[in-house]
């Protein structure tokens, strides 16, 4: 009773309480249409823009407008309560206390001098009663459940619905794979499924049907890792002569993958590592840990409603781009100084609590400026920019204005969010996109301010036409004739190990140019990595002589590199041409990487800092254990 | 003896436990599929202690692993199980009946700070493709003494089943010895021995004659060294029956001719001076009055005939002949004494010629020098199996001259080839610098260790090349 009561109240609290939000809404909304408040919403949700006329979503949005921004904001709500348990060291029964009176304390004015903002809570509010109301957990777990569903979800579910088939694929029947009989011999005949539930055997996800339907299959995965559990064992996989079955558990989570690829089974562990960190990069690690402890059935989906879109997003990225196999991230070949001069622009546009400076075209990487003290203590990890991009390409949503969105980095903080500035610099044709990350969450103006300085600098040199016509380049210019394609990564030099992983790549050229070559060869391609990085039995060179290539995969300490010939080549040709390659390699070095990436520094304003614990003479040490001196 | 060690006393020493065999099992789902009649679909446990309900869930998650996997293909269902600390193989060999093998991973025992142990797993070290062609093995061998499951059913039922697996797995299973199972456990194949044409043509009207003369005989097969010269029967038969020869019967009759010269052994040979012959299955001496002529029985052609056979083996020095009679035929001193007297003689003479000719040829080769390189070869067609880095096959251990890493570097490799039909070929270098070259075409695969570790690519093609052109030239005469 009392908690309904509390809920509907919710809306009007979060308007009261937290001015500033509802504003920065309007602040963005002002840059491009009223419409902005679904683009937000759609941001966070990974759906696309509705195109038409979506004036009956858009009442009914209204009406739920106080559970849509507690839907909206569900991420940075959850931040809010982790914000106030960053500290990893913190009592979790101080943690839980504090979270359930966090509604108290939203009533209250909050002292400033103690970390927790006061309007952060207030917004942490509706999702802090209903996750860590520990008094009334399941009650307020199932409430707020059907609270959500019956509202937005449904209303959200619908839209993505027509918005997936009538926006995104024109033209296709509005019969997506989610809606696939799962009974089918196509649906079996799926290369690679995977499948997310939590550990009450409850579907979460599922890359190829509904999660409904296949809700019986997930209880049987679920009781066969319980099973084993209960002999005191681990169960790890399945293997048949077709299939691959993969089980991994994180936390309260099972992640399953049942493959017909030639993967081996290290590389679909590390498919659904990436499937895991996405779904922790939209809710932190220590949220989902805490749902779970609080209510073991809970319905996962409720929080991550329409972000299947960028799991699917992600799982089509994993099978066709070879930065995941390689944890290492792609540039766009660009000549040094206009990357220089990027990096420059990147570089003066800071504001204070501003960590990474990102500008990344065509899914690749264009310039990075990162932040001195933060990069001193960790590096930014390939995968945790993946993540990003995958975000980014997973949505068309950012394509229009300004979208200010938590975002946890799952291998920087697992439990903790930046605050990710994303805006295309070049509307309509939306190429070069600017991705600022800030560990405050209120500075959405200033960030939106050095966007502003970035768009004046790059307009100003006139880089947005070059880098539009930067191109991934054709193996051709390496000027050795058998060679057909080809991967390689350089190793970080010691004195820079700070430095982001990258490698390089020509395009796919004849003759693999058909979807179904080109998928052969990157299946290869993770053969190769397989064998030459199999845990037990690793490789230094690996020399392949099939019907239709001839392979060579070669690690050194400097470096690793994976060659694909023409099937004729001979050995000594084979040998001669990869010195050719990594001579030519050299020689377009500054080109083809970012070999330094600047750094700037923008030493947090402690009244800001949104990552300070509980104030006071804790702040220190919570900044240091819970964010910068991760290992 | 009471020494410790400094590396002791500190408890820095690890123990390490190779893969070992934790459960085997052969159970059918259709005999008990009721609730609480579960046990009835059991057939066979290994170990019997284990208690019986432990048996269940074991054979329920079986069960519930296969029925899951059939979600994604209907036809193919799962053939192996990873766990944390072992693995499971699964293998249906005839509608319904499953046999399933639970090998624990190998262990690692380290001393915490505590000087507590702990134990790690290892879990990437079993290979699969090697564990699921012994447990396919396991069935061939039940087979080959026992007939099929279904034959057995239709003569005696699941008790007369039960106690046929009883027998037979109680003893098989100790001679697994799974810790020394490798790539040539895939193969299974069988090793020819080398033969000019002439001792060839020698041999095979030697078992023409006898065939003849004995009349009785369905399959003959000759062996010499261990290695196989002729057979009658089904290649798949033969495999089967090779492998039982060479690792189980012949090991098990050290050779009295190999035995010292006053050995009670040789005195014994010597009362009989026409011919070394002898009974390797049946009577062990003819002379006793109460030798018993009762020879084991093999069933052969399962898939059509389904034959079932005396198998009689007789040997004279390194010679091996194997005579199989159809069990209809009741076999009594009176035949055995004729095919004592027939055959002792003539494959005496013929052991001693091939000997002759065995050295002759081998020192036309030139004497031997440690080459740089071991070799695995197996032709899919003939079954024919040579290798250079497994130093002799006994019951008890296969012998590798090579670190187990590169063995099974080895397997992988396979793995590879097995997963197309296109001839390929893969150069390696592991971390220990060693070069490992497999190379299929044609249904033929070579596996090549060398140790150059200073060589380069282009030198370890051409040491392959030269290998290829010297050994692989005349040594398979059925190819």
């Amino acid at each position: 009773m009392e908690t309904g009561q509390r809920e509907s109240e919710e809306p009007e609290e979060v308007k009261q309480c937290d001015p500033s939000l509802p504003d920065s809404h309007n602040q963005a909304g002002c840059e491009d249409s009223e419409a902005l408040p679904y683009h937000r919403t759609a941001a966070v949700l990974g759906e696309s823009i509705p195109d038409g006329d979506q004036t009956e979503e858009e009442e009914e949005e209204e009406e739920g407008a106080g559970t849509q921004t507690d839907e909206l904001e569900e991420t940075s709500v959850t931040e809010g309560q982790r914000s106030s348990s960053l500290d990893p060291e913190g009592d979790p029964e101080e943690k839980a206390e504090r979270d359930g009176t966090l509604n108290r304390e939203s009533e209250l004015p909050e002292p400033s001098g103690n970390g927790e903002e006061p309007e952060g809570d207030a917004c942490v509010a509706p999702k802090a009663g209903e996750l860590s109301d520990s008094g009334s957990t399941d009650n307020t777990l199932e409430d707020s459940g059907e609270f959500t569903e019956t509202c937005p979800v449904a209303v959200l579910a619908g839209a993505a619905e027509e918005l997936g088939s009538g926006v995104s694929e024109p033209g296709t029947p509005p019969l997506s794979h989610r809606d696939e009989d799962v009974t089918a011999e196509s649906w079996r005949g799926h290369r690679k499924h995977v499948f997310v539930l939590s550990e009450a055997g409850k579907p979460i996800y599922s890359r190829y049907g509904n999660e409904e339907a296949l809700s019986s299959t997930m209880g049987v995965m679920m009781a066969l890792v319980s099973f084993v559990q209960s002999g005191d064992n681990l169960i790890r996989s399945i293997y048949s002569e077709d299939h691959k079955v993969v089980f991994m558990q994180q936390g309260p989570l099972v992640l399953v993958s049942v493959s017909q690829s030639r993967q081996s089974e290290q590389q679909l562990r590390q498919e659904l590592q990436y499937v895991y960190y996405q779904i922790i990069s939209m809710l932190t690690q220590a949220s989902v840990t805490r749902i779970f402890e609080r209510k073991k059935n809970y319905d996962l989906r409720r929080l991550l409603a329409g972000s299947e879109k960028i799991l699917d997003g992600l799982l089509d990225l994993v099978d066709t781009d070879p930065s995941f196999l390689l944890s290492a991230v792609r540039c766009l070949p660009l000549a040094s100084s206009l990357r220089d001069s990027l990096s420059q622009t990147l570089q003066k546009a800071i504001t204070p609590n501003l960590v990474f400076s990102i500008l990344i075209a065509k899914s690749q990487l264009l310039a990075i400026v990162q932040e001195k003290a933060v990069i001193e203590d960790a590096r930014l990890e390939p995968a945790d920019l993946h993540l990003l991009l995958n975000l980014i390409g997973a949505s068309s949503a950012f394509q229009a204005g300004e979208i200010w969105t938590p975002i946890c980095l799952p291998l920087f903080n697992p439990d903790g969010y930046f605050y990710a500035y994303i805006s295309y610099l070049d509307p309509p044709q939306c190429t070069v996109c600017l991705l600022l990350l800030s560990t405050d969450k209120e500075a959405f103006y200033s960030v939106a301010e050095c966007k502003r300085k970035i768009e004046d600098g790059v307009r100003a040199q006139n880089a947005l036409r070059a880098v539009e016509e930067a191109r991934a380049y054709s193996v051709t210019q390496v000027g050795v004739p058998d060679l057909r394609h080809f991967m390689y990564k350089p190793f970080d030099v010691p004195e820079n190990h700070k430095q982001l992983t990258q490698f390089t790549s020509p395009e796919m050229e004849a003759p693999y140019s058909t979807k179904e070559e080109r998928e052969r060869l990157f299946d290869l391609y993770r053969y190769l990595h397989s064998c030459i990085h199999s845990a037990t039995r690793p490789l230094k060179l690996i020399y392949h002589v099939a019907e239709k290539e001839t392979l060579l995969a070669w690690v050194t300490s400097k470096f690793e590199l994976y060659t694909c010939f023409s099937p004729l080549v001979t050995k000594a040709s084979a040998i001669n041409a990869i010195t050719k390659l990594l001579r030519w390699i050299k020689k377009e070095e500054e080109r083809l990487f970012i070999r330094y990436p600047p750094k700037y520094s923008t030493t947090p304003n402690p009244s800001k800092s949104s990552w300070g614990g509980k104030g006071g003479s804790d702040r220190q040490e919570t900044t240091e254990n819970g964010f910068l001196s991760l290992p | 003896m009471l020494m410790i060690s400094p590396r002791m006393a500190t408890g820095a020493q690890e123990k390490q436990y190779p893969p070992s065999l934790l459960n085997f099992f052969v159970y059918n789902p259709k005999f008990g599929p009721k609730e609480g009649e579960e046990e009835k679909k059991i057939l066979f446990y290994h170990p019997n202690e284990v208690e019986k309900n432990e048996k269940i869930r074991n054979v329920g998650l079986c069960e519930a692993i296969i029925q899951f996997t059939r979600t994604f293909c209907p036809t193919k269902p799962a053939k192996s199980l990873h766990t944390q600390k072992n693995r499971q193989f699964f293998c249906e060999p005839e509608e319904n009946f499953w046999m399933v093998m639970v090998v624990r991973n190998p262990m690692i025992e380290k001393n915490n700070k505590d000087g507590k142990p702990v134990v790690e797993y290892q879990e990437e070290e079993i290979l699969d493709s090697v564990y699921s062609s012994v447990l396919q093995q396991c069935y061939n061998m039940y087979k080959l003494f026992n007939g099929t499951f279904a034959r057995t059913m239709e003569a005696g039922g699941v008790d007369l089943l039960k106690q046929r697996l009883e027998k037979f797995f109680y003893r098989y299973l100790q001679t697994l010895h799974l810790q020394s199972c490798d790539l040539l456990d895939i193969f299974s194949g069988i090793s020819f021995f080398p033969l000019d044409k002439m001792t060839y043509l020698k041999i095979q009207s030697f078992v023409n004659r006898m065939e003849e003369s004995l009349n009785l005989v369905k399959y003959t097969a000759f062996l010499y060294n261990d290695q196989l010269i002729w057979s009658g029967l089904e290649q798949d038969d033969m495999r089967i029956l090779y492998k039982y020869l060479t690792t189980s019967l012949f090991p098990r009759h050290s050779e009295p001719e190999l035995a010292g010269r006053d050995s009670p052994m040789r005195l014994e040979m010597a009362g009989n001076l026409l011919h070394y012959g002898r009974f390797l299955t049946g009577p062990s001496n003819l002379k006793d009055p109460e030798a018993k002529f009762r020879f084991p029985k093999i069933f052969v052609n399962t898939e059509n005939t389904d034959e079932e056979l005396h198998l009689i083996v007789y040997k004279a020095m390194s010679a091996a002949v194997c005579f199989m009679i159809n069990t209809s035929v009741e076999l009594t001193r009176e035949f055995c004494e004729q095919l004592d007297s027939l055959v002792g003689p003539q494959l005496t003479l013929l052991a001693s010629d091939i000997c002759e000719q065995y050295s002759i040829n081998r020192r036309i080769s030139g004497p031997e020098k440690e080459p740089q390189f071991k070799f695995i070869y197996f032709n899919h067609m003939n079954l024919a199996e040579k290798s250079t880095i497994h130093m002799r096959k006994t019951a008890s251990v296969s012998l590798t001259s090579i670190h187990p890493e590169l063995m099974k570097i080895l397997g992988d490799i396979n793995s590879d080839f097995s997963r197309v039909d296109d001839d390929e070929e893969i150069i390696v270098k592991a971390m220990t610098d060693y070069w490992i070259v497999g190379k299929k075409s044609d249904q033929r695969e070579l596996y090549v260790i060398l140790n150059q570790k200073n060589a380069n690519l282009i030198e370890v093609n051409e040491e392959v090349k030269k290998l290829c052109a010297t050994q692989f030239n005349n040594i398979f005469f059925l190819d």
